[in-house]
């Protein structure tokens, strides 16, 4: 049910056609996982929050330093060695009271992955290594629930989303790359401009208009600001959502 | 007619700009030593020091995963062989 409040504050959202007050609803009525509170993180969190997702939670087991300012547009200097998801949750709150927001600090394994997620609507990629991502990838596969996927490197991003059963999944499309973590250039405007392009599609999916990037990979290059697409091709034999998988 | 690399976004910069390049060679891998000759920083993009594919690096065949030939994969005159780099940045 929205109230009188939700109705001025989501107004021009409601306006649009396809949208309306029944998206409005089951924006509200969804819950998000945002995994990782990073460059991706805080803007796909902050746009979720201004879009009106009823429960909201941010996972992410690292503090803020004074090098995520750049780009982690939610830890201000202030919050400087505080937890990234509190950091987060604090000025979430402040720009939307009307909704739930649960800042969880720890570590995404293997072995917590799919409790973490369990029961959300949503999963939306803000990490920055390639181990997590695939420990989440394989968790929304087993737990059924889609992934939206995001990642940045300088000024090239991509996109892409994942309903288990129904497109490729991460491993898939990537069946063998390695766990070491790399140290990557990044300026600000690529993690946002990428992060928008997933709370659209979050969005889209949780309210159940449009159409979605599935089984399909967006290409930013923001030096020749050229957005590009590549179908993707689901594997059978994936070791995660084919035949042998979870 | 020959066989087609489209190179992922990222690597455009390194063949002046182009998406797809026309490329000669029986296998995936000759076909990438092809395009390396050319465009040898591809070839420091893609591969280690020992030469061998970089994790990060997936090679499709019309669309389709190779793995694990990435390098053994027969191709003929027509088909499109896809780079795709798996950028990790978050």
């Amino acid at each position: 049910m929205l109230t009188k409040d939700d109705l001025t504050r989501y107004e021009r959202q409601i306006l649009y056609t396809s949208f309306g007050e029944k998206g409005q609803k089951r924006l509200k009525q969804s819950h998000v996982v945002v995994a990782g509170l990073g460059g991706l993180g805080c803007s796909t969190s902050l746009y979720l929050t201004c879009a009106g997702i009823g429960h909201i939670t941010l996972v992410d087991c690292d503090c803020v330093e004074l090098s995520n300012l750049n780009r982690q547009v939610l830890h201000y200097e202030e919050d400087v060695g505080e937890g990234k998801p509190f950091s987060a949750a604090q000025k979430l709150a402040k720009l939307n009271s009307s909704i739930e927001v649960t800042p969880v600090f720890k570590k995404i394994t293997e072995h917590n992955a799919r409790e973490l997620i369990k029961g959300a609507d949503l999963v939306i990629d803000g990490m920055d290594n390639f181990k997590t991502r695939f420990i989440l990838n394989k968790a929304c596969v087993a737990e059924g629930i889609p992934f939206i996927h995001g990642s940045i490197h300088g000024l090239f991003g991509e996109v892409t989303t994942i309903v288990p059963g129904k497109t490729p999944c991460l491993a898939c499309i990537f069946p063998a790359v390695s766990h070491r973590q790399v140290s990557f250039p990044v300026f600000g405007v690529t993690p946002a401009l990428i992060a928008i392009l997933q709370v659209t599609e979050a969005i889209k999916l949780l309210a159940g208009f449009g159409s979605l990037l599935t089984g399909r990979m967006l290409y930013f290059n923001g030096e020749t600001m050229d957005f590009t697409f590549r179908n993707l091709v689901k594997n059978p034999n994936c070791r995660v959502c084919g035949t042998k998988g979870v | 007619m020959g066989v087609k690399v489209k190179l992922d976004p990222f690597l455009q910069h390194l063949a002046g700009g182009q998406e797809v390049v026309e490329v000669t060679g029986h296998t995936t891998g000759e076909c990438l030593e092809d395009l390396e000759s050319r465009f040898p920083s591809i070839k420091q993009q893609i591969r280690d020091k020992r030469g061998q594919l970089r994790s990060y690096c997936c090679i499709l065949v019309n669309s389709e995963s190779t793995y694990p030939k990435e390098l053994t994969t027969a191709v003929k005159d027509g088909d499109q062989i896809d780079i795709v780099i798996f950028v990790a940045g978050g």
